[in-house]
């Protein structure tokens, strides 16, 4: 078990009082919650909530065990009354459980559409991939209501799930007054791929490939997370240099990410020019990444234990390369800066409020932007970013504009860390080997939280040992930091145009996949 | 076309040429399925096609890839082909991704909404046969088993060049047909 974990079993009539404690009033942050099918431990049916407070860097996990029986269904307590930024937790939890949250002010099904019947709940652990694959009928439509906006002149326009762009799918319905978007519904899990059932059949060297595909651009944060939760959930470490070498495709991930995301953002303002330097400047890196991985999203690189390539070998030729886009990103900035007609379409454009983002528990850019102190990097420092000195930007218009001058502030500081990382590596302090023994086996008690600050936030993932000859795990859950973002949509675009949406939309650059896993 | 003025205006000439970009994209291991193909084409694609991408589960890498083949580096409207917006536009559907079962009713009726004679290509080595979400209760293990594919690109995911080479090959291969 971990050193930064506490794990608290707690009575069901106190569970919602103790959330409450944690949370403070938004103080405390809600960082995953979960339910996991432990009957065949004796456990019965179990809900995790963890929690951290802003400057300690301690987990704090509410148990809930053997969950009971009311009336022919399983229930618990909810808690999002007291602490709002559970509300999709716990209706992924019914979905996917079939356990009620009791109190819950919204208890719709989020995460499985129509063509599956009622009564499937597909993480319980006595029915399998094919039963599961039987019972549904494809051909069904999802006809549940949604949120209606009723009144004069108002407006439904619906988009999805196939868009017009090379996006991912999901369906859109906006409430719109004239050109101004009153109220946005979106239903989303349409890429549900049933990864979190695939997790618990698959040994812990597999279990990476998977991570990696979870979501495409950010297949090493995931990996990176996954491993770190197997890892100390077996309780070993890595050494020093598989350490910095994660350090450095992180924020190598997130540099390529932001550079893009900015890019991309000229796209919604149907700035070409700023487009197309952003995109070629983001196809430097991504050939950058496949000259030092093999990869050009950097896969295949992480296993249990420590990295598979040795990316730190050329010191002195990478830092050259780096200067390169140093250089560039700088003109790029500064280019961008310099066009009145983007940069205005981008002031107090989807403005998130504080309050909102520290109740919703907004996370990564979407948090930052709008005033929140929150990362990961520095709240609960890991691999080398102990060693690293830097500091968490943060904006607080929370407008489009403060995220994307935020993506540029963060790719100027993780340019900083790749430079730092590269002259320790060149001047021999970094030596060592880049893996240790692989890790196999998860005793069967073993559990642990593994987390990383992706490009879109924070990643978190539960892993708990003891499937199959303790070489398979019981269960994992990923988080993606895109599952906290998505509910924060509807606040940042009402009162915004209609064609603002694709703008705000690529200003959170929220992955559809990573959501649904 | 926008691409080349863009080009012009930046003042890099950074597109691959052609042969580079064959010679980048590895063309092995994609796959032709030729009997309908000749079938189905006839002169329609000689120089120009235009693509509809489809997402149907995919983990967004492909996405971005076939995004980067617009970017000017690669900048495949110099060979006549496109994106565009609306399946009712398209020549060839695009479809990465394993099918999600949320998915493969959305995909049926792009398919549909296609005007003939269309091609499919699946993207990508989860579009072919599920790839590592195989087996998974939320997928249909690949496009084939929802609307009848043409030909496969494969790779996770395929590099730009790839796919852009894929798409010329499957192009040049109606062309020939008379």
């Amino acid at each position: 078990m971990a050193r930064n974990e506490i794990y608290r079993e707690v009575a069901p009539e106190e569970f919602r009082q103790e959330c409450s404690k944690l949370f403070d009033g938004g103080r405390g942050r809600l960082r995953l919650m979960f339910a996991s099918d432990n009957r065949e431990t004796g456990e019965g049916f179990c809900i995790h909530a963890v929690f951290s407070h802003p400057g300690k860097n301690l987990f704090e996990i509410l148990a809930l065990k053997n969950l009971e029986e009311k009336k022919g269904v399983i229930v618990f307590p909810s808690i999002t009354s007291v602490v709002p930024a559970a509300h999709w937790y716990e209706r992924q939890i019914a979905d996917m459980f079939g356990l009620l949250p009791e109190g819950h002010p919204d208890p719709a099904p989020l995460v499985l559409h129509g063509l599956y019947p009622p009564g499937v709940y597909p993480l319980r652990r006595d029915i399998s991939h094919k039963e599961i694959r039987e019972s549904l009928d494809l051909d069904k439509e999802d006809l549940s209501p949604f949120m209606e906006v009723k009144g004069e002149g108002i407006c439904e326009i619906p988009v999805g799930p196939v868009h017009a762009g090379i996006i991912e799918p999901g369906h859109f319905r906006f409430s719109a007054v004239g050109e101004t978007v009153y109220y946005l519904d979106a239903r989303l899990f349409f890429t549900h791929k049933g990864i979190e059932k695939q997790f618990e059949g698959m040994d812990f060297d597999e279990g990476v490939k998977l991570a990696e595909r979870i979501s495409g651009v950010s297949s090493f944060a995931h990996s990176a997370a996954y491993c770190h939760a197997v890892e100390r959930a077996a309780d070993t470490s890595i050494p020093g240099r598989a350490g910095a070498i994660r350090t450095f495709l992180l924020e190598l991930e997130r540099l390529y990410n932001h550079l893009g995301d900015i890019g991309n953002m000229c796209a919604g303002t149907g700035f070409a020019i700023g487009y197309a330097k952003g995109a070629s400047l983001k196809e430097g890196l991504m050939r950058l990444n496949e000259q030092l991985t093999g990869s050009r999203y950097l896969r295949g690189v992480n296993i249990p234990g420590g990295v598979l390539v040795d990316v730190l070998k050329n010191p002195a030729e990478t830092l050259r390369m780096v200067d390169g886009i140093t250089a560039q990103f700088k003109s790029f900035i500064a280019f961008l800066t310099g066009a009145s007609s983007h940069m205005e379409r981008l002031e107090n454009a989807g403005v998130l409020a504080r309050d909102i983002a520290l109740s919703l528990g907004a996370t990564g850019i979407a948090a930052r932007a709008s005033g929140l102190d929150d990362d990961i990097r520095r709240a609960h420092p890991h691999l080398y970013y102990g060693q690293l000195i830097f500091e968490t930007h943060t904006r607080r218009k929370g407008d489009v504009f403060a995220r994307m001058m935020l993506r540029a502030d963060e790719a100027a500081c993780s340019l900083a860390i790749l430079k730092s990382i590269l002259h320790k590596a060149k001047g021999k302090r970094l030596e060592g080997d880049i893996a240790a023994q692989p890790v196999k086996k998860i005793p069967e008690s073993g559990q642990a939280l593994g987390y990383v600050e992706g490009p879109r936030g924070s990643i978190f993932y539960y892993v708990r040992g003891g499937g199959d000859k303790n070489k398979k795990p019981l269960r994992v859950k990923p988080r993606a930091a895109s599952f906290c973002n998505w509910p924060l949509m509807p606040f940042a675009v009402h009162g915004n145009i209609v064609p603002d949406f694709p703008l705000i939309n690529k200003s959170f650059n929220l992955s559809y996949s990573g959501s649904d896993a | 076309m926008l691409g080349r003025i863009l080009y012009n205006i930046i003042g890099r000439k950074q597109a691959l040429p052609e042969d580079e970009l064959n010679a980048r994209a590895d063309a092995g291991g994609i796959l032709l399925e030729t009997g309908p193909l000749a079938e189905k084409t006839g002169r329609v694609f000689r120089r120009s096609v235009r693509i509809r991408q489809v997402d149907a589960g995919s983990c967004n890498a492909c996405e971005w890839e076939c995004i980067a083949l617009t970017n000017p580096v690669y900048d495949i409207q110099r060979f006549g082909m496109d994106f565009v917006a609306s399946p009712r536009h398209a020549d060839i559907l695009l479809v990465t991704g394993p099918v999600s079962a949320a998915m493969a009713n959305a995909l049926k009726k792009t398919y549909n909404a296609t005007p003939g004679p269309k091609l499919v290509i699946a993207c990508g080595d989860c579009a072919k046969d599920g790839g590592i979400y195989k087996g998974s209760y939320a997928v249909t293990d690949g496009v084939g088993n929802i609307v009848p594919v043409d030909a496969f690109i494969p790779g996770c995911p395929p590099t730009p060049a790839r796919i852009a080479a894929g798409i010329m090959k499957i192009v040049r291969a109606s062309s020939k047909i008379k």
